[in-house]
């Protein structure tokens, strides 16, 4: 039984179609990530979960009860903002204790909850004050502490890490993921961060322009994208077209603009009466060549770029560019002629 | 698993979401024309006792009046003291409207710009035209202005009128002096501006919109001014506030009241348009709001 | 914006604007003040005495007045708001007709309160409009005397009329300061519409109410023309009182006490307000 199930939800903003019959079954306790460019409808998907956007056609339903006409306040749902939200005319305690308030919790319970989140959050000794008088990360942990106490049926987060410092936006969300397996709420988070999606979702729902892209675990999605907008959205990425010279069984040999390569793919698999085949592979999989490894390419460097822990390596092979990035510790300069070897099945198919 | 009464009647959050935007359309469309009937009617009664035919009078239980005639115009314009009222009002305002520019600009420019130690003082000093009320400053500086001989000169109108428009001026302005990023001074000096160069292609052309917003609030003002020009001016002079004021006294005539109500609305509403169009709104928010 | 530290010049630029409002509502304020006192006189002697307030606090027509005046500040600016505050509302949400709705709204804004106060004179009076169509509907029997009443209905209904868009102004603003994402989160959290009504409009907003009521109070109490014109003949509004007082009867010094109190009472609102706000204090 799916805790929460979208269907076909379709919603037009002025004439723009900001979210296309997008359909999503969540499992209870399930931390999915909806992520995406913006204005690519994720955090109006969000907001329809919640209640506040009125779907212009599809449904929403809660275990099974639908929820199109039950209004926010009535939902059991809780949101994280990006602006934290919080009343700037409250302390702390009230800001924290106004959902239990509002669902006429008796006084003892309130004070046993809200101490427990307190504690569980570190947050202690902040009570009193006002939200105007705290750092970013503590006025984050107060938003959360009053979305979990008031123990929703799903949580909500819209991008909350935002106006976090790089820092703090690491060490936060390692917090909000330990904390919702603890709890076992079911999540739906918002995010347009790549890294973060990665770091901490059960699965990950990559939205551009209001449609489902590709829907799976962090290490799917990562390792066979199947469209090239996901490809290139999380990692980086090398596209190519090519057409199909030879195939046997999941062995593809294939004809790219930039030589001869050879995909073994188990993810996307091709029509049989298809000629051509796009696919992908990222910078980080190519070997600098040695003796004997598989789909050898040659081509002068660009621009070599050192980072530290790695280079980032842009090379021409036969006027088509490509990126690649080596741990190898020797220097690499623009001009130089230098040979790679791509493992076979470090490619993924797109489909488009 | 929707709840539906068959397969073919629409969903219920469907009929129900329906329902709901129904309601609030009908809710606006009441709202609009409350508001029309709320402001219109008033407006629309005045026109039409301006136009009374006196062979016609038009009296209870009549809902409108039997017929219609210029008449009252012509009356009011030939036989009271109209035209004077006019002339004075329209040469008091553009008046005050220059004198409380020239002595507004530098106290706004030095409140917008310069750290001025009790500046929130200065800023309630300011406002005091504004809160004091209009007869208890009106009866007594009267006193003061008779005592120097201003009382009943059109000198002394002007200071009065320039008084009252004072605070709008200079709240506006200074809102706008304020708005001037100091990074564009800065830039300015750089590139070798001299003071002059600075107040001439700098200052003034970035507070021209609050420059004209204050001008109308003090225009306005002006022409509006009752209590002071009351106690003050009459009996030599009349504007058109104290002349309305006078047909609505001992002798009410409604016909003569309306031609002036009418005289002294028109010009506002054109303001009005004005403001719309050429301003934003924001400044009188802003102004009047941030206290 | 930086701002760059002041020069002697700069205090001399604060006088013309500064130092001009200060000269004349100073001198008129003060010869109020003293007035009331006994001293300035034009008639007779000049000497302090406290006569001129005993003669005011003791006079019934005083206290009458007085009270007449707290009333209509009060009724018009607590009124004002109430029809206000539901149409801010409405207006923070946006939409199609808003725009035009707006404008009309905005109209008597530009409407000098005199012209105000005969547009609303000629719908209201006894043989006015408002009157005839309640008698032709069989409503009521007899006209209401809803001009020159006792109560001062008239008035109030003027000032709501005249002042509605000036307060509206001011709470919209104090509204559109009100982040969308602090009212989303009372609801997301449970709060029904009177909740957050109570718990997070209100409160929010409540700097620009006050600001606007107060404003609405010192002129509806220290009002002059609008009672004048459609007041009740007794007992007439403060400052009525206080121009007769002075201009027919030349009892200045007695027109000054009478002026005393309607500064004071201005300034004892502005200080209650000043006071009130620190509670509200709560920016972000």
């Amino acid at each position: 039984m799916s805790n929460l199930r979208i269907i076909n939800l379709t919603k037009k903003f002025n004439e723009v179609l900001a979210v296309d019959n997008l359909s999503l079954e969540v499992a209870d306790g399930e931390f999915v990530t909806l992520l995406g460019p913006s204005g690519c409808g994720k955090t109006t998907t969000l907001r329809t979960i919640a209640g506040f956007c009125y779907p212009d056609r599809g449904e929403i339903f809660f275990g099974d009860k639908i929820m199109n006409n039950v209004p926010p306040n009535k939902r059991n749902t809780a949101m994280c903002f990006q602006s934290y939200a919080l009343f700037p005319h409250m302390s702390v305690w009230d800001n924290i204790s106004f959902g239990l308030k509002m669902q006429k919790i008796p006084r003892q319970d309130q004070k046993k909850r809200i101490s427990q989140v307190i504690g569980m959050l570190g947050i202690e000794g902040l009570e009193k004050r006002k939200p105007g008088q705290l750092s970013g990360g503590q006025q984050q942990r107060i938003a959360l502490a009053r979305a979990i106490v008031t123990e929703p049926k799903i949580l909500l987060f819209d991008e909350p890490l935002s106006n976090l410092d790089a820092k703090l936006r690491v060490q936060v969300r390692v917090e909000i993921r330990e904390m919702q397996k603890r709890l076992g709420i079911t999540t739906i988070y918002v995010t347009h961060d790549q890294d973060e999606a990665l770091a901490i979702s059960d699965r990950i729902v990559v939205i551009d322009r209001g449609h489902i892209e590709q829907l799976g675990d962090p290490y799917t999605i990562y390792r066979n994208p199947e469209t090239s907008f996901v490809a290139g959205f999380i990692g980086l990425a090398n596209i190519y077209e090519g057409t199909i010279v030879a195939k046997d069984g999941s062995r593809y040999t294939v004809e790219a603009p930039f030589g001869k390569v050879v995909i073994v793919s188990e993810g996307q698999k091709i029509p049989e009466a298809s000629k051509t085949v796009k696919f992908v592979w990222r910078p980080e999989d190519m070997k600098i060549y040695t003796p004997g490894a598989p789909n050898r390419v040659k081509g002068k460097i660009l621009q070599a770029v050192f980072m530290g822990n790695i280079t980032d390596i842009f090379i021409d092979v036969q006027g088509n560019k490509m990126r690649a990035q080596t741990d190898e510790s020797r220097k690499l300069i623009a001009g130089d002629v230098i040979e790679f070897s791509i493992p076979e099945d470090a490619f993924s198919i797109l489909r488009r | 698993m929707v709840s539906t009464d068959s397969i073919t009647k629409t969903p219920l959050h469907l009929i129900q979401a329906r329902r709901k935007r129904h309601f609030y359309l009908l809710l606006m469309i009441f709202f609009v024309i409350v508001q029309i009937l709320w402001i219109g009617i008033p407006i629309l009664m005045a026109v039409m006792w301006s136009l009374v035919d006196p062979e016609n009078p038009w009296s209870y239980p009549n809902l409108f009046p039997p017929s219609f005639s210029l008449a009252q115009w012509k009356y009011v314009f030939n036989y009271t003291n109209i035209g004077r009222a006019l002339r004075t009002s329209y040469s008091l305002a553009p008046l005050a409207v220059f004198l409380s520019l020239v002595l507004s600009l530098p106290t706004s420019y030095v409140l917008g710009r310069k750290k001025i130690p009790g500046k929130k003082l200065f800023m309630l000093v300011v406002l005091l035209p504004i809160i004091m009320p209009g007869m208890v400053v009106a009866l007594f500086l009267s006193r003061v202005f008779t005592a120097f001989g201003l009382s009943q000169t059109f000198f002394g109108l002007v200071l009065a009128h320039t008084l009252m428009s004072m605070p709008y001026m200079i709240r506006v302005m200074t809102t706008s002096f304020q708005a001037i990023p100091q990074d564009v001074i800065d830039a300015a000096e750089n590139l070798g501006a001299n003071t002059f160069v600075k107040i001439k292609d700098i200052f003034l052309p970035m507070i021209r919109p609050g420059l004209l917003a204050g001008m109308i609030f003090a225009f306005t003002v002006s022409i509006e001014e009752f209590n002071l020009t009351f106690i003050i001016g009459t009996p030599t002079f009349e504007t058109i506030p104290t002349i309305l004021y006078s047909f609505m006294g001992y002798n009410f005539i409604r016909t003569n009241a309306s031609v002036v109500a009418l005289l002294m609305m028109t010009p506002n509403i054109i303001m009005l348009f004005i403001v719309e169009r050429f301003l934003k709104s924001d400044y009188l928010a802003a102004s009047l709001g941030k206290m | 914006m930086k701002e760059k530290e002041i020069s002697p010049i700069d205090i001399l630029m604060l006088i013309p604007g500064v130092g001009f409002i200060l000269l004349f509502i100073g001198s008129s304020i003060f010869l109020t003040l003293v007035q009331s006192f006994g001293l300035f006189s034009i008639t007779g002697k000049s000497e302090f005495t406290l006569e001129n307030w005993k003669a005011i606090l003791q006079a019934k027509e005083s206290m009458d007045s007085l009270f007449f005046s707290l009333k209509m500040g009060l009724l018009s600016s607590v009124g004002t708001l109430v029809v206000a505050f539901p149409i801010a509302l409405f207006f923070r949400k946006g939409g199609t007709g808003k725009g035009i709705l707006g404008s009309i709204i905005k109209v008597p804004l530009f409407i000098p309160a005199l012209v105000a106060a005969f547009l609303i004179l000629n719908l209201i009076s006894y043989h006015g409009l408002v009157n005839t169509v309640l008698m032709r509907l069989n409503l009521i029997d007899e006209p209401l005397r809803m001009l020159n009443d006792k109560f001062g209905w008239g008035v109030v209904f003027i000032q709501i009329w005249k002042n509605l868009p000036f307060v509206l102004l001011i709470v919209m603003a104090a509204l559109a300061s009100i982040r969308d994402d602090t009212i989303d989160v009372a609801k997301n959290l449970g709060a029904g519409y009177w909740s957050v009504l109570f718990r997070i409009y209100v409160p929010l907003a409540m700097p620009g109410i006050l600001v606007s009521m107060i404003l609405m109070f010192i002129k509806a109490f220290g009002d002059f023309p609008i009672c004048s014109v459609a007041g009740p003949v007794y007992p007439s509004s403060m400052a009525g009182r206080m121009q007769i007082m002075a201009t027919i009867y030349q009892e200045w010094d007695q027109a000054a006490v009478l002026g005393v109190i309607i500064i004071v009472t201005a300034f004892i609102v502005i200080w209650a307000y000043s006071r009130f706000a620190e509670l509200f204090k709560g920016e972000v």
